[in-house]
């Protein structure tokens, strides 16, 4: 091994063009540029081991479970082991408990129908600020995002019908933003249909369900700017768990270290033009429906 | 800089040869085709590209940086595969040895013609010979159903009355069936398991509650000689439990093994009349909507149907189950919380009951002489008491005569048993050594052990 290593390094070191075999020439005649060099990318002088990089196998499953995933931790390193986000490292090990965002998943052989699950359990979960809620229902157990009032021993609805009336939904409940009234607090919003929820999962936060238009909806985020998605993007009632918890002090840099941040550089810098008030206009409403231009008609 | 200038070099060949090498690279059964893709497209390139030579030119690496060495991107898709109907791939098979520009080929996996164990691939799943359509539900040592009791009690189609059974009691608050010196020895026997059984400084729960649990055995068998029936009865463990039935269109199924087995020569007496099996049929089954009762249980396509087996041969001579005893921490892999532990118990004893009665009665619907087994679970201090009575081994409907479960749950045998004393704030809360001792709850054991033998 080692002296292929270094018969190698020595032929890479050559000047002279390679030696081309004639079998070789006359493939590259025939083949036209498809030849590719005789002599590979191949490495230089190894003098230590190669490092071991950041895999992440742990998150590679293919079913689902309810079971806590134990995590490695990256300290801030992508897959190359550079630092790709500062201030990371350390911590109480943490285990990932996979969320099933996408609400509206049927059992497999009930397709289309509403449903109920119950609350088994309502507890923290370390890799989110929110609190997560272990339902049970039919055949299957699954995590999904508390509400503000969740309890363990309640019933949830789930249902993608959106019928002529609005429901009258209770927290925790999830339907299509059709069939919501006007004016209802939302969380777990997805932006397309089927997608999973990706906005308003943080503790505490809320949406709210501003108008209906034309086969969609506009919702407006905790951030106060407006997105406009299609009607039958599911969403649940209510708020999220958690309330207090921007209200929570840290209490001490090293309670910082346990969640696994690192300290940033105490560099003092004097507070510019950034720092004063502003009052800026709300950005433009964000759209995630592709409605058919008028040209088009 | 290097590395860029070769891959633009690499893209501009493959577009202006690509027609050609397409052509060269298939070869042509029906003639027309190959008319029809020769002519089409640029000709040219018949020699390399501008550059080609110096690419050949040896790249040098002086510097090994990390980037070229611990570098692993994320995986490629592999690219698609064209199969164009008609035609063949060359492929530098019979080169033996890779040719640029040829297709690689794809030989045929390989198979062992003689039996190797070590290098055993099972068959997929629906191939397997045991593989049906309907799925069954499979209940073992290790599953802990959500519901708990209530799970249990709908899948074994059960009535449960809390406490046991008054005329058992009864049994042992007679003086002439008690142990002499029973309350003294019974905390002699609590003691050895807690303090006395080990060189550490306090034995582990496994240890103690296994050790507890044979000691009072052990004390409940000295009454031999005053109830000789007591010695038609053997211990058994690591014996493997199967009992299927169906409930609803649902196929269920026990499989397993538990802790340790009382056997006895003769069938345990039924603890119920027939008047009171019979009021069973008005018995509503508590549901528990939205969970269906088999959640938690494993779902397996691959099973033997119509398998019931107490896990003892046909001529054994202690064929009836009298005592099922469970320890909490006996798996270490596996610790159940004590409801999930209570259908535990319940489940396997209804399985004994279930296969002992298929063994004597075969179909039979509603069994003339109930079939009944006791449990007794514990994990060193709390004890739970189960005795089951089973009535019918039809179990599909919902209505009808139900199988009846007397259960006793959550009995302490004495309130703490501390090496060290506990002291907090300077005062002792609790003395070192075993306190609040309960004698009935010895009486409850000794009257489900002497069941049967009065």
């Amino acid at each position: 091994m080692a002296l292929s290593c270094l018969t190698r390094a020595l032929r890479s070191l050559t000047v002279s063009q390679p030696a081309l075999l004639s079998s070789q020439v006359a493939a590259q005649c025939k083949l036209g540029a498809q030849v590719p060099t005789t002599v590979g990318q191949h490495r230089g002088f190894l003098t230590t081991a190669a490092l071991q990089q950041n895999k992440t196998f742990w998150k590679k499953r293919e079913k689902y479970t309810i079971k806590p995933i134990g995590m490695k931790k990256t300290g801030g390193r992508d897959h190359t082991g550079k630092i790709r986000t500062h201030g990371i490292g350390g911590g109480h090990k943490q285990r990932y408990r996979w969320i099933d965002f996408q609400r509206l998943r049927y059992e497999p052989g009930k397709e289309e129908q509403p449903f109920e699950e119950k609350v088994v359990e309502v507890r923290y979960d370390p890799c989110r600020s929110a609190d997560i809620a272990l339902v049970a229902g039919g055949n299957r157990k699954r995590w999904i995002i508390a509400t503000e009032n969740m309890h363990a021993g309640d019933i949830i609805k789930t249902s993608g019908v959106i019928g002529r009336m609005a429901v009258l939904a209770n927290e925790g409940d999830a339907y299509a933003l059709g069939a919501l009234p006007v004016g209802t607090l939302v969380n777990n919003l997805e932006i397309l249909p089927r997608r999973g929820a990706e906005y308003i999962r943080a503790a505490g936060t809320s949406g709210v369900l501003l108008r209906k238009v034309n086969g969609t909806a506009i919702v407006q985020l905790p951030s106060k700017q407006q997105v406009q998605v299609l009607d039958t993007c599911m969403v649940t009632v209510g708020r999220v768990s958690n309330v207090n918890h921007n209200k929570q002090s840290i209490g001490k840099a090293g309670r910082n270290r346990w969640f696994g941040v690192r300290p940033s550089s105490g560099l003092w810098q004097r507070k510019g033009g950034w720092a004063g008030r502003k009052i800026k206009p709300l950005p433009a409403m964000k759209s995630y429906v592709n409605l058919p231009s008028i040209a088009a008609k | 800089m290097y590395t860029h200038r070769v891959y633009y070099i690499s893209i501009i060949s493959i577009y202006t040869v690509s027609s050609l090498t397409y052509s060269l690279l298939y070869k042509h059964r029906s003639q027309p085709q190959w008319s029809v893709l020769t002519h089409s497209g640029p000709v040219g390139g018949g020699c390399p590209a501008h550059g080609a030579v110096s690419r050949l030119q040896a790249r040098r690496h002086f510097g090994v940086s990390r980037c070229l060495t611990a570098k692993a991107p994320p995986a490629r898709k592999p690219r698609e595969r064209v199969e164009i109907p008609g035609l063949e791939r060359i492929t530098y098979a019979e080169r033996m040895h890779y040719v640029p520009g040829l297709a690689k080929p794809v030989f045929p996996d390989w198979e062992r013609d003689y039996k190797d164990p070590r290098y055993y691939w099972s068959p997929p799943v629906h191939e397997m010979p045991l593989y049906k359509e309907k799925p069954c539900y499979v209940f073992n040592q290790r599953t802990s159903v959500l519901e708990g009791v209530r799970q249990a009690l709908w899948l074994t189609k059960t009535k449960l009355i809390s406490g046991l059974p008054p005329h058992l009691i009864s049994v042992a608050e007679n003086p002439a069936n008690q142990i002499p010196d029973q309350d003294e020895r019974v905390q002699n026997a609590i003691k050895h398991a807690r303090f006395w059984d080990t060189t550490e400084e306090r034995p582990r729960k496994e240890k103690y509650s296994n050790t507890l649990l044979i000691n009072l055995i052990h004390l409940c068998a000295t009454l031999q000689s005053s109830h000789p029936a007591i010695g038609r009865r053997i211990l058994a463990e690591k014996y493997s439990l199967a009992a299927t039935w169906k409930r609803g269109e649902d196929l269920f199924q026990i499989r397993g093994q538990n802790s340790l087995l009382h056997n006895c020569m003769d069938p345990l007496p039924a603890v119920s009349g027939s008047q009171e099996v019979a009021d069973t049929a008005d018995h509503v089954l508590e549901t528990f909507y939205p969970v269906s009762p088999t959640i938690d249980l494993q779902k397996v396509h691959v099973y033997k149907e119509e398998v019931n087996s107490t896990g003892f041969r046909a001529d054994y001579p202690y064929p009836h189950a009298h005592t099922l005893y469970f320890l909490e921490g006996a798996d270490a892999r596996c610790k159940l919380h004590p409801e999930p532990f209570r259908a535990n118990m319940l489940m396997f004893t209804f399985g004994n009951a279930l296969a002992r009665a298929h063994k004597l009665y075969g179909p039979q619907r509603v069994l003339d002489s109930p079939v009944t087994v006791q449990a007794v679970g514990t994990n060193g201090r709390i004890f739970q008491f189960l005795v089951f009575q089973l009535n019918t081994t039809d179990l599909s409907g919902d209505d009808g005569i139900k199988n009846q479960v007397w259960l006793d749950e959550d009995v302490e045998l004495y309130d703490f048993a501390k090496v060290r004393p506990l002291i907090k704030k300077k005062q002792v809360k609790v003395p070192a050594g075993l306190a609040g001792y309960k004698p009935e709850t010895f009486k409850k054991f000794l009257a489900l052990y002497l069941h049967g033998a009065v």
